[in-house]
């Protein structure tokens, strides 16, 4: 799993390459700081790499949603493919995200 | 050692009962031939009695005769002596007359008392001749035949005695007194010849070597065959010469009394029998004397006989019986041993069974191969073997035949399965195991046994049977569409030859098809009448539509509707195998364990993947099985065991055709996570909690979802897919 985080003057954008599963949900959480650092702006969580998401996954999405919320920011979460699109359908997440597609 | 000691008293009560058959049977002989014996002994003994006395008399008969003869021819004579005394002359007239007229009488004289005058007439040869006795040497007064007679004055028989003068013979004389009217006294005499006794009593002979005595008033001996005895001895001498004192002093006894009898006497040395009889007027004895042994020669010759032929019958009837106790006593020992030899064989019986797998069916939990197999064993321990199991997904299998019967055949079979074993260890290919089992086998082989062999792998996940035949029976293809034998090159049996090479050959079994594995015992099986059960009975009872279970118990009723209650001689060892899919198993199973770190979650991906392709699952489903499974397992890792404490998560999967089974189990503390509150996921943004969501997804993603405490403490959480 690798955390890719691009800065720009307005938009923080975390480019999430590979699978997001509990093991590595501690570090991404980690690598994700700086987002939740800057959560007054516009947070992109850029999927399109991401293969795959568990719970814990999940979660870190659901924490940097609340701080962007929290702080007058916003998340759009693009790109996400097929699968993890159905899970986000389950758990109720496309209500609470902006899906975008590039 | 019981055994032993009971066969050692039934030994010798056999040897106590020949015994005393023995004993009866010379007890019987003895008893029958002593009486006969005795019975015969008595009859002889009679009949000699008869004979001496009949011979006795009729010699004493002859004597009196000649006696009678003698004093009438003298009485007659006595008056004319009487006229004529004075006249010496004319008394030799008379005398020469009497001689010529008594052919009996062969002299005669009268010799006058007072006067020295005995005038004589004697016979020799065919002419009368005269003389006179009164001679100066002779002294006829003071002689027995001149005195007795005028001291007795009646006639007077003499002794016989031997006449010296008038040529060797045995004579007698009987004298009478003649007293003329002038008082001349005178004796008158007659001589006689007793040649003719003697020669009568060496000639009649009662029995071969019996002879004839004649004795003398006074015992003296007259007439013996034994020549030197004749006139020199008495029986009183006997008793000396013989040594036998006491049996002649009684007959000297009884004789000098006048009395008659028998008696036993030792005489030159053997036992025999004296008889003796007193001859009337003459005070003479007549005795004739038989050895014993002729007597009872012929029945002690008999008796003797009898004795050797009854010792050879009792030694060939104790030989009979000794042989016959020892048979009985080998036919013992030999019923012994083969009680024993059964009871070994039985053991043996019992060794070999435990070798060959037993358990009917032996994969119960697997849907890719239905077997079963049966021996039917024979009464002896014979040689047939069969062997399967799995190993890499493969079975390897066997069926043989030990050629002969018996404790060897049961050892090469041990020997044969272990060889099996061991080989197909570590070889996949039937025809590397039979020729290392050959070589092995051939090495070793100095009894010249052999074994024939099919030897089968079986890849259960696809239905590819390699096989190798050595020398056996070409197994039977039991399909739907039929039944065929499997083509198989014979090659040669195991255990034959060293470095054979086998062919191995393969085929593809079709899902459903059997293969039926036999030893010759099934088609060598015999009915009452001699017929054999062959092949094409075996093909009618061959059913694909049965599973290998019924299967082998229709064939098993077959052979036994057709042999009834004729003997089975030879093992009957059948083994079905069916082969029952070849595209993916209906059910399979796999299984991961897992430590309580949340690290290993990528191991967890790699197996839920493996498992989802194996069921063919596609991407999405994939994915969904996968976070399921995450969000079970990570739960267990993180929160089932106390924090820094190792322990472990055990997933199971179970692929089955219509559905997709995981089972995650741990040790850990108690906690179900289906009784876990439903997240709501209508709630906005603010209302939302961060957790919960791991549970809410199993349930999604599973169609059923089950939690169990076990007994032995475990969490078992059950997780059911179904699949389309």
């Amino acid at each position: 799993m690798e955390v890719k985080i691009i800065e720009n003057e307005n938009v923080m954008t975390a480019q999430l390459i590979g699978r997001l599963d509990t093991s590595v949900s501690q570090e991404v959480a980690t690598a994700l700081q700086p987002l939740l650092d800057k959560a007054d702006k516009t947070l992109v969580l850029d999927c399109k790499n991401l293969e795959y998401i568990s719970s814990s996954g999940l979660r870190i999405f659901l924490t940097v949603r609340k701080a962007a919320a929290a702080k007058g920011g916003k998340v759009i979460v693009r790109d996400i493919n097929n699968e993890i699109r159905q899970v986000f359908m389950m758990t109720g997440f496309l209500n609470l995200f902006e899906i975008q597609e590039s | 050692m019981a055994r032993k000691k009971s066969l050692d008293s039934a030994t010798r009560r056999a040897a106590n009962g020949g015994l005393i058959i023995v004993i009866v049977a010379i007890v019987a002989l003895e008893a029958t031939s002593l009486l006969q014996y005795n019975f015969t002994h008595r009859v002889l003994e009679a009949e000699a009695n008869k004979r001496a006395e009949g011979q006795l008399k009729a010699t004493e008969l002859q004597i009196l005769n000649v006696m009678d003869q003698v004093e009438t021819a003298v009485r007659n004579s006595v008056w004319s002596v009487e006229q004529q005394l004075g006249k010496p002359d004319s008394l030799l007239a008379i005398t020469t007359r009497l001689v010529a007229t008594n052919p009996v009488i062969c002299g005669s004289t009268v010799a006058l008392k007072d006067k020295n005058l005995a005038p004589y007439s004697y016979q020799e040869g065919n002419v009368i001749l005269t003389s006179s006795l009164a001679t100066e040497e002779y002294d006829y007064k003071n002689q027995e035949w001149f005195l007795s007679p005028i001291g007795l004055g009646s006639g007077y028989w003499s002794e016989p005695y031997f006449d010296e003068g008038g040529g060797n013979m045995l004579m007698t004389t009987y004298s009478v007194p003649v007293k003329d009217k002038k008082g001349n006294v005178a004796v008158f005499t007659a001589d006689v010849s007793l040649d003719w006794l003697a020669e009568m009593m060496d000639n009649v002979k009662v029995y071969p070597s019996s002879f004839s005595m004649l004795v003398s008033r006074e015992g003296r001996i007259m007439a013996c065959p034994a020549e030197t005895l004749v006139m020199n001895h008495t029986i009183e001498d006997l008793a000396h010469l013989t040594g036998d004192a006491e049996s002649f002093e009684g007959i000297n006894r009884a004789l000098l009394s006048g009395e008659s009898g028998r008696a036993s006497v030792n005489l030159e040395g053997k036992s025999q029998y004296l008889f003796f009889d007193s001859v009337d007027r003459t005070g003479w004895a007549m005795s004739i004397v038989i050895p014993e042994e002729e007597v009872y020669g012929e029945v002690n010759r008999i008796g003797r006989m009898v004795i050797v032929l009854q010792i050879i019958g009792i030694a060939m009837l104790i030989i009979i019986l000794f042989f016959m106790i020892k048979s009985q006593r080998k036919m013992q020992e030999v019923e012994l041993n083969k009680s024993r030899m059964e009871g070994e064989l039985q053991v043996a019986r019992g060794i070999q069974m435990s070798m060959i797998p037993k358990i009917f069916p032996p994969y119960p939990e697997r849907g890719d191969v239905d077997m079963y197999a049966a021996v039917v064993p024979a009464k002896e321990v014979g040689g047939d073997l069969y062997d399967f199991y799995i190993r890499e997904e493969k079975l390897f299998f066997c069926i043989g035949d030990v050629s002969g019967k018996g404790v060897p055949a049961s050892l090469v079979m041990a020997v044969t399965r272990s060889l099996f074993r061991t080989v197909s260890a570590h070889e996949k290919s039937p025809q590397r195991i039979v020729t290392s089992i050959n070589n092995s086998m051939a090495d070793m082989n100095e009894t010249n046994m052999f074994v024939t062999m099919f030897c089968g792998v079986l890849d259960l996940k696809t239905g590819h049977l390699r096989y190798c035949n050595a020398g056996h029976n070409a197994p039977v293809l039991v399909g739907k569409g039929g039944n065929a034998e499997l083509h198989v090159i014979p090659n040669l049996p195991l255990g034959v030859l060293t470095e054979m090479s086998f062919t191995e050959q393969e085929v593809d079994l079709e899902c459903g098809t059997g293969l039926f594995l036999y030893t010759d015992g099934l088609t060598e099986a015999e009915s009452a009448t001699h017929e054999l059960f062959g092949e094409e009975r075996m093909y009618k009872a061959l059913n694909a539509n049965l599973c290998s279970g019924e299967q082998i118990q229709a064939m098993t009723d077959a052979v036994k509707a057709f042999v009834k209650e004729a003997d089975q001689s030879d093992d009957l060892t059948m083994l079905y195998i069916r082969f029952m899919n070849n595209h993916v198993s209906e059910e399979t199973e796999r299984h991961l364990i897992l430590h309580n770190d949340i690290q290993q979650i990528p191991q967890l991906a790699d197996f839920v993947e493996a498992v989802a392709d194996a069921a063919k699952l596609d991407v999405a489903l994939t994915m969904s099985i996968n976070l399921a499974l995450e969000e079970a397992v990570s739960n267990v890792i993180m929160y089932a065991y106390p924090k820094g404490s190792d322990g472990l998560v055990d997933i199971e999967a179970i692929v089955r055709k219509d559905s997709l089974q995981f089972i995650v189990s741990d040790n850990g503390i108690p906690f179900d996570p289906t009784a876990a509150p439903e997240a709501d996921i209508s709630l906005n943004l603010d209302e939302r909690p961060i957790g919960g969501l791991g549970i809410f997804l199993v349930r999604n993603i599973m169609d059923e979802v089950t939690y169990t405490r076990s007994d032995d403490g475990k969490n078992i959480l059950t997780m059911t897919k179904k699949l389309a």
